[in-house]
């Protein structure tokens, strides 16, 4: 299809599931046309059909479609794209699509390859928050060996946690609280971030106890100006998976969230960071302090909640951003009301120890009314595939207060129904009900200290 | 670097000069230039129809298709004589066209002795995984 693209440009949309037809709708409100690169597996899928041009780039495995560069790329060029959006995961922050982006006279819709790859490097983010004077735990550089470790550690004080320089996830991280326990376990951490991210360079952080994650959207113009949209409580995590996501983080005091969103800010202008990011903080609940963590390059799956309180569309705003329609944003024209919650709705089966369950959804039926909303590209015979983030739904809720917003939550869940696979539904429901959470007193450790024992006795196991 | 591996030949260069030898990108009629584009009223976008035209596929018959999304060429360089046409005779390892992503080229060959009967994609255009290339009738 060697064709013209319109006035508003033509937009590759390099990524699948919920976030490339959220992509597609925003660009075609835009007045932009869009393409989308697909696996053999999601060829008949609601985004396929959405999209103005759909192209099939490989088979289902992601390997062969959704993380090869090159073949995406070479479907935008070819398609006449002029533009290109990653969504989250697959390839997004990958500063090597961002370059063949660059190469082939496509605008990347992010940031540029060397802030992609300043911000994804975790040591030498720790050294642009450290230059830029944001509040970070006490921790080092990269560790040589156990050795080398158990000195460290002993400066910082115990407990511990180490982490991956190249990636977060999870994967390279164990708490260790004493000597003995970080001898034992550093080695397997190391192995285990050399497998996951091809690097197996681990650093180590003071460990914080009871804490909350909290973080702040950011929109940057490149130059120096960074606006941000308010914070995020993503403290109900399994596995440090997110499973519920809310704004504003309601824990904070108005100078504590000042002073935080004034860091976040900070941190990005000081590298003159473009288009949207996130900068992810730890906070103490018991001291009221907060600890910069990392930033996360791309839109991220939690978007809407920030969007339900502000009322910006995130992803126009950077596409327009991006394509030069607009050349940044005004922070006194951001204004936050009312309070938003997402909860992530997963084909997974928590009653099997969250094992995911794809299969075909023979009913699809999500909750609608005032206040609801639901991100999503499946309905009633989607087969979910097993090649994928078993993720296939976002149900955000928006209310005059948090409790307005968690009876809201609630009872769209009680609405909410997929037959045909098993999801984390009735476990949401449970969470949701919980004292805890309506006086919000949980923590990041909740879900799986306090919360799954329950669940697992009310199910009777 | 040339590789091959089973019935896949690949040309590997990270070196642009290297294209005049194995490269087609430099006349590739797939590829708008980019100065043109953003400027001329939109034209509708259609996608066009991958499955081959006609009646069905005689069984036994062997439909080649394209291994991933790329832009088709049926000669191994601009003006060279094509790989193969239709009513040729083909061999399993006879070449039948090049697939490109990126500047790297896949050969893709025929895998069973017969005589092409269909060639489904134009010469420079892009093709989408799994998309029908050719149809070889088998030698009795």
């Amino acid at each position: 299809m060697p064709d013209t693209a319109p006035s508003n440009g033509r937009l590759f949309v390099a990524n699948r599931g919920e976030i490339a037809l959220r992509t597609i709708r925003a660009a075609q409100a835009l007045g932009m046309e869009v393409v989308l690169g697909v696996s053999a597996a999601d060829r008949d899928g609601l985004g396929a059909r959405t999209a103005n041009r759909c192209v099939v780039l490989g088979p289902a495995q992601a390997r062969d479609s959704y993380l090869n560069a090159g073949l995406i790329v070479h479907a935008a060029v070819s398609t006449g794209c002029t533009a290109l959006h990653p969504g989250y995961g697959f390839l997004s922050e990958r500063a090597e699509l961002a370059e063949l982006c660059a190469q082939e006279g496509i605008t990347f819709v992010g940031p540029t390859p060397e802030s992609i790859r300043q911000v994804g490097d975790k040591i030498s983010a720790r050294a642009m928050a450290r230059a830029a004077n944001v509040p970070m735990t006490s921790g080092t550089d990269a560790v040589e060996d156990v050795a080398h470790a158990l000195k460290l550690a002993e400066e910082i004080g115990y407990p511990v946690i180490t982490k991956a320089s190249a990636g977060g996830g999870g994967r390279g991280m164990v708490v260790a609280r004493n000597a003995e326990e970080l001898a034992g376990a550093f080695d397997q951490a190391v192995m285990t971030a050399r497998e996951a991210f091809g690097d197996g360079t681990l650093f180590i952080e003071r460990y914080v106890e009871v804490a909350r994650h909290i973080e702040v959207q950011v929109i940057g113009d490149g130059k120096g100006g960074v606006v941000h949209f308010g914070e995020r409580d993503c403290s109900i995590q399994r596995r440090y998976q997110k499973m519920i996501e809310e704004a504003p983080a309601a824990i904070l005091s108005p100078a504590v969230r000042k002073r935080l969103h004034e860091a976040a800010v900070r941190l990005l202008a000081s590298i003159n960071y473009r288009n949207a990011g996130t900068v992810e903080f730890l906070y103490d609940t018991t001291t009221e302090e907060f600890f910069f963590m990392e930033v996360n390059a791309r839109i991220q799956v939690e978007h809407p909640v920030s969007e339900a309180i502000t009322g910006a569309d995130l992803v126009q705003a950077q596409l327009k951003l991006a394509t030069g329609a607009v050349k940044g944003f005004a922070q006194k024209d951001v204004h936050t009301a009312g309070h938003a919650i997402e909860a992530r709705i997963i084909a997974e089966d928590p009653d099997r120890d969250f094992i995911p369950c794809p299969g075909r959804i023979t009913r699809w039926s999500p909750p609608s009314g005032e206040g609801i909303r639901v991100d999503t590209a499946v309905e009633t015979g989607t087969l979910i595939p097993p090649y994928y983030d078993s993720m296939i739904a976002k149900l955000i809720v928006h209310g005059n207060t948090r409790v307005e917003a968690i009876d809201r939550l609630a009872a769209a869940l009680d609405d909410f129904v997929v037959e045909g696979i098993a999801t984390n539904i009735p476990l949401l429901k449970l969470i949701v009900a919980h004292e805890d959470f309506r006086s919000n007193t949980i923590n990041t450790r909740w879900l799986e200290t306090v919360l799954l024992p329950a669940f697992r006795v009310q199910q009777g196991r | 670097m040339h590789l091959i591996v089973g019935e896949t030949d690949l040309f590997l260069s990270k070196d642009r000069n290297a294209q005049t030898q194995i490269s087609l990108t430099a006349t590739a009629p797939a590829v708008p230039a980019l100065s043109h584009r953003a400027s001329v009223p939109a034209t509708p976008m259609e996608t066009p129809d991958p499955k081959p035209h006609g009646s069905k596929i005689p069984s036994g018959w062997t439909l080649v298709k394209a291994p991933s999304l790329g832009t088709f060429y049926r000669a191994p360089k601009p003006g060279a004589p094509m790989f193969t046409e239709i009513g040729a005779q083909v061999a399993a390892d006879s070449e039948l066209c090049l697939i490109e992503v990126m500047k790297l080229f896949t050969t893709l060959r025929a895998g069973t002795h017969g005589t092409i009967r269909e060639i489904y994609a134009k010469d420079g255009e892009l093709v989408e995984f799994d998309q029908p290339l050719f149809l070889i009738e088998p030698d009795a």
